[in-house]
């Protein structure tokens, strides 16, 4: 180990190891990108207490290759953020990636893909959701009646209590049952 | 406290409710008494009105229910609350259960009851979660407890502040507990102690690995640049790739150790024959560059095939008694390696069947829903390709809606007889064909007058009509496909692939056929280095039409495509130009080499080698052309099934070959003058010989060994299995039949839930007119408050409405239809 004034310190490191699925390097790796997107705000040594006051806003990290051209990419800034407007901490970043790493098991990607798909946050995906969703996906290019189209579709698929709107447990269901959807909710960094 | 959604409170003035808190006025709670079945579009026998909201958008309420009637009320207030209060809704409380749970599965070993602690974590900030750990006496164990509780804290579904917070409070506990527990019992006993330590390295181990292997994590800025500009589809193949040159590292090492380096040693012991360059009759040849072609020549005498290694006892170091037995070395190393090959096969397989099949079916397909929750791919990073998955998405609703508003086409009888008449036709075209193509090949590989000719060419006759073969004629199937009018796309690929497969088996039968009859006859020349010599020159001109195709399929038509087309593409500036990658035609390319290499790695051991190079330059040179030359396709490219459907072509492959291998051994008799089984009746006679030389001093192996491998044993272990097979069969289709009737209730419970929640609405509004507007917040009083956890407590809805209930009739007695719910209910 040597004498070297590393980044983190060995607390740290082990303590963000044990609560994400990275490895050492990786949250390094991690660290020097958080680092590019804004040089001057973020020094080169964190202590505990940086890794969580220092925040970035949303729009410097959006800046991001990984996350730029992704149309989901405000919703999931909110998700992470702690205050629900998309300023992330290094610790909100790290959670990021850990999240959407390979690793990561699928019951945590499914809660978190709820939560990123749920844009009024009210624990359902209502109707206004799914729209949403299918605007950002086709950049709304389609038409009022089609999407209602296909909201009513995916409503009739999924929606087993029939209450017009899909609870945590239906997405589960439907999740569980598709097999693209671990290879898709994945970023590499 | 959590960012996670907090917006979504009433705003409490009761004036106009602000757009995102609609979601409370859910449309959904209509008059049920017309008994329909699902929501539909049109929505026909409910009268409901069409609301414009403030933004354009569009909602449907119930007609009558307006909402300023709703807004102007404190109504939603109650409802809202009950609403949130339902346990469905709690979604950190089902993640940490379910996370819980997970932790629990993989543990095994905790018996105590984790779930109590972590259902607690409901709406409670650190601290508390953090008092449920450390009250919990598998998370504080000084031995395990970091080790679960790191498992189910990466599992839970908190901000990572929190999570932070929590583990340096539970270290500090466990540690002050240590102590305490140290000062007052006795030490913890020798064996505790030792599974610790190894616990703790074996962690540590596990660690550094990782570390390893992510530093040599191989092609990663390469799989990632790919992935951002193509997505998962193109990715899936050169994963692909990697994954089988991964898997004929072990395979190379094996040979390595136990032949090669044998025989290497051996020969610079007794130095016979005393260099590479002498020929069967010692002749000498000397190396010249076109070796490397032919593989003849000069690397008939190298340890490059079957022909030179040694029968001999080897001695080393000489003189000595330890003895390497290179018979038994030769013929054990490759029933090794193939086991251990499909071992790796038969896990994957599985592995992906089940992901991907299993769980991935059921009643009902999932098509729109997969298509909008799964259907942006969150690798991709490049504008263009963006641009082009957002246009692929939009083509792919447009295809649906466009597809499911006109009905299918019903045939009629004449129709359907025609399209049968027309697949036979096109079925028994291609057989033929194929059957034409295995004939042509065995009358080359027969004729001795193309041989001889031409200098180095006719030594690749044979090769190079195979590989032409399998360039030119898979596109004319596909072609022919065509006509055949499938109705699916994906089916018609299948097709196709199947057809491939089905061509590239029978040439490649025709060949062994013709190497184990013809070649073999002669037993006095090397007939074993002979094939392993043409093994090589297919691998070798294989690897050349890929390199080939890529160059003009991929290169020349990007260059066509620039500059012949230029003329209407002034408007569709910065689109990228250029062919689609063919992943499927790839990857069956990729197939097809490695099941040369594995029917070939027998006559010629060092042939994994030339595979694994083949494989490097290959994915090189199909990187720089994907990224250069092709374009993101359109059309969506489901890899997960397509990854199942390229292990079972795989599997189906290697297990062709190990039967060919395995019919050289047993069967064919080895050449009398060259490789380790000369001499020997077949090459498996060594093992029987080997199980008979046990009947005098290991009787009771042999006899074992005798017993397993007699007729009456194996029957009975097919049969065995093949009834395990039934039976999961049969379990299988009484799962299914459960889940259907699962649905069921749970629909019926949903209708009943919803009904009820009406029916409390309608109450609490009547209570409140009643009551008058001052007494409005008297209904979510303690009592009634009691009465919700009463519910939620005690068994199910039941209760709670019969407690509803008779609130309601103890108010409004002269309410006919508050009695009927009463009678219903009692």
């Amino acid at each position: 180990m040597g004498n070297k004034v590393g980044v983190f310190t060995d607390e740290q490191i082990e303590a963000f190891q044990d609560c994400t699925f990275f490895t050492k390097k990786e949250i390094l790796r991690i660290f020097r990108r958080f680092r590019e997107l804004a040089p001057n705000a973020i020094p080169k040594v964190m202590s505990s207490v940086d890794t969580n006051r220092i925040r970035l806003p949303y729009q410097q990290v959006k800046a991001m290759t990984e996350l730029k051209e992704n149309p989901f990419c405000e919703r999931i800034c909110q998700v992470f953020s702690e205050d629900g407007t998309g300023a992330l901490s290094f610790e909100d970043f790290l959670d990021l990636f850990s999240v959407l790493s390979e690793i990561a098991p699928r019951e945590l990607k499914t809660v978190y893909a709820f939560k990123i798909y749920d844009f009024d946050g009210d624990n359902y995906l209502g109707k206004e959701d799914l729209r949403s969703t299918l605007r950002c996906l086709t950049r709304n290019e389609l038409s009022e009646e089609e999407v209602e189209f296909v909201v009513e579709k995916v409503l009739e698929e999924t929606d087993l209590d029939d209450d017009g709107k899909l609870s945590y447990i239906e997405f589960e269901h439907v999740i569980s049952r598709s097999p693209d959807f671990m290879t898709t909710f994945h970023v590499r960094i | 406290m959590a960012g996670y959604g907090n917006g979504y409170g009433p705003s409490g003035q009761g004036q106009d409710i602000p757009m995102q808190d609609r979601s409370h006025f859910n449309p959904a709670y209509r008059d049920d008494s017309l008994q329909r079945d699902r929501v539909a579009v049109d929505m026909e026998g409910i009268r409901m009105e069409e609301r414009r909201g403030s933004d354009g958008s569009r909602e449907y309420c119930p007609e009558g229910s307006t909402r300023r009637r709703w807004a102007a009320t404190a109504e939603p207030r109650d409802t809202a609350d009950l609403i949130n209060a339902l346990p469905s809704r709690q979604l950190e409380q089902i993640a940490s259960g379910v996370a819980a749970k997970e932790s629990i599965r993989r543990r095994k070993s905790s018996r105590r009851s984790i779930h109590g602690t972590l259902r607690a974590a409901r709406g409670k900030d650190a601290n508390e979660v953090a008092d449920s750990f450390t009250r919990n006496d598998d998370y504080m164990d000084e031995l395990d407890g970091e080790a679960r509780t790191t498992e189910t804290l990466r599992r839970m579904v908190l901000p990572m502040h929190d999570k932070l917070s929590i583990k340096r409070t539970t270290s500090e506990t466990r540690k002050q507990m240590t102590l305490k527990r140290g000062q007052t019992h006795k030490k913890i006993g020798w064996w505790k102690r030792t599974k610790y330590s190894i616990g703790i390295s074996w962690m540590h181990f596990k660690h550094r690995m990782a570390e390893f292997a992510y530093s040599l994590e191989l092609w990663r800025s390469h799989m990632k640049k790919i992935e951002g500009h193509f997505g998962t589809g193109v990715t899936s193949y050169f994963l692909f790739l990697k994954w089988l040159f991964l898997l004929n590292i072990p395979v190379f090492t094996l040979t390595l150790g136990f032949v090669v380096v044998p025989q290497i040693l051996y020969r610079y012991n007794i130095k016979v024959p005393s260099g590479y360059g002498f020929s069967v009759n010692e002749t000498s040849v000397s190396f010249t560059g076109e070796e490397l072609l032919t593989g003849g020549n000069w690397f008939n005498n190298t340890e490059l095939y079957y022909g030179f290694y040694t029968d001999q006892v080897i001695e080393i170091p000489v003189n000595s008694t330890t003895s390497y037995n290179m018979k038994y070395a030769y013929l054990f190393t490759c029933g090794g390696y193939y086991i251990l090959c499909l071992i790796t096969l038969a896990i994957s397989i599985s592995q992906s069947y089940k992901m991907n099949y299993i769980e991935g079916s059921g009643t009902h397909t999932f098509y729109n829903v997969s298509r909008v929750f799964c259907g942006w791919d969150y690798n991709i990073t490049d504008k263009a390709a963006a641009r082009l998955k957002h246009k692929s998405f939009y083509n792919e609703m447009k295809e649906y809606l466009s597809g499911s508003k006109k009905k299918s086409h019903k045939k009629n009888m004449e129709e359907r007889c025609k399209l049968l008449f027309l697949r036979v036709l096109t079925n028994l075209l291609i057989l033929g064909s194929i059957a034409g193509l295995s004939y042509l090949v065995f009358w080359i590989s027969g004729s001795g007058t193309l041989k001889g000719s031409v200098y180095i060419l006719s030594d690749l006759a044979l090769s190079l009509c195979v590989s032409a073969i399998f360039l030119v004629f898979p596109p004319i199937f596909s072609k022919i496909a065509q006509f055949e009018k499938y109705e699916e796309p994906k089916n018609e690929l299948y097709i196709n692939m199947i057809r491939t497969m089905l061509l590239k088996t029978c040439v490649l039968g025709i060949l062994v056929y013709f190497w184990f009859t013809d070649t073999a006859k002669d037993k006095y020349s090397c007939w074993e280095t002979a094939v392993g010599s043409e093994i090589y020159r297919l691998v070798l001109v294989d690897f050349f039409f890929i390199l080939g195709a890529t160059f003009f399929l991929e290169f020349l038509r990007r260059i066509c495509g620039q500059y012949c087309c230029n003329k209407g593409n002034e408007e569709q500036e910065g689109q990228a130009m250029g062919p689609e990658f063919d992943i499927g035609r790839n990857t069956l390319d990729l197939i097809y080499s490695q099941a040369l290499c594995w029917l070939g790695t027998f006559y010629s051991p060092l042939l994994s080698l030339v595979m694994m190079v083949k494989l490097f330059i290959i994915f090189y040179v199909k990187m720089v052309s994907v990224l250069q030359n092709c374009q993101p396709s359109l059309r969506p490219w489901r890899a997960a099934k397509s990854h199942t459907i390229f292990m079972g072509f795989l599997f189906f492959f290697f297990l062709m070959a190990m039967v060919a291998v395995a019919v050289g051994v047993i069967i064919i008799e080895p050449s009398k003058v060259c490789g380790p089984f000369r001499g020997e009746e077949k090459a498996y006679s060594i093992v029987t010989n080997l199980i008979d030389s046990w009947k005098g001093d290991l009787k009771v192996l042999h006899d074992i060994i005798n017993f397993i491998s007699s007729p009456g044993s194996i029957a009975s272990i097919l049969v065995a299995l093949c009834v395990g097979t039934y039976y999961m069969r049969i379990v299988m289709i009484g799962h299914k039949e459960m889940v259907t009737l699962l649905r069921q209730q749970l629909h019926m419970e949903g209708r009943d839930k919803a009904y009820l929640l009406r029916m409390l609405q309608d109450v609490s509004q009547k209570k409140k007119e009643k009551l008058g507007p001052s007494n409005v917040n008297r209904l979510l009083s303690p009592t009634s408050n009691s009465t919700l956890e009463a519910g939620q407590r005690t068994a199910g809805r039941r209760v709670f409405a019969r407690t509803a209930a008779d609130t309601v009739a103890t108010m409004a007695p002269g309410n006919t239809r508050m009695r009927n719910l009463n009678g219903v209910l009692r």
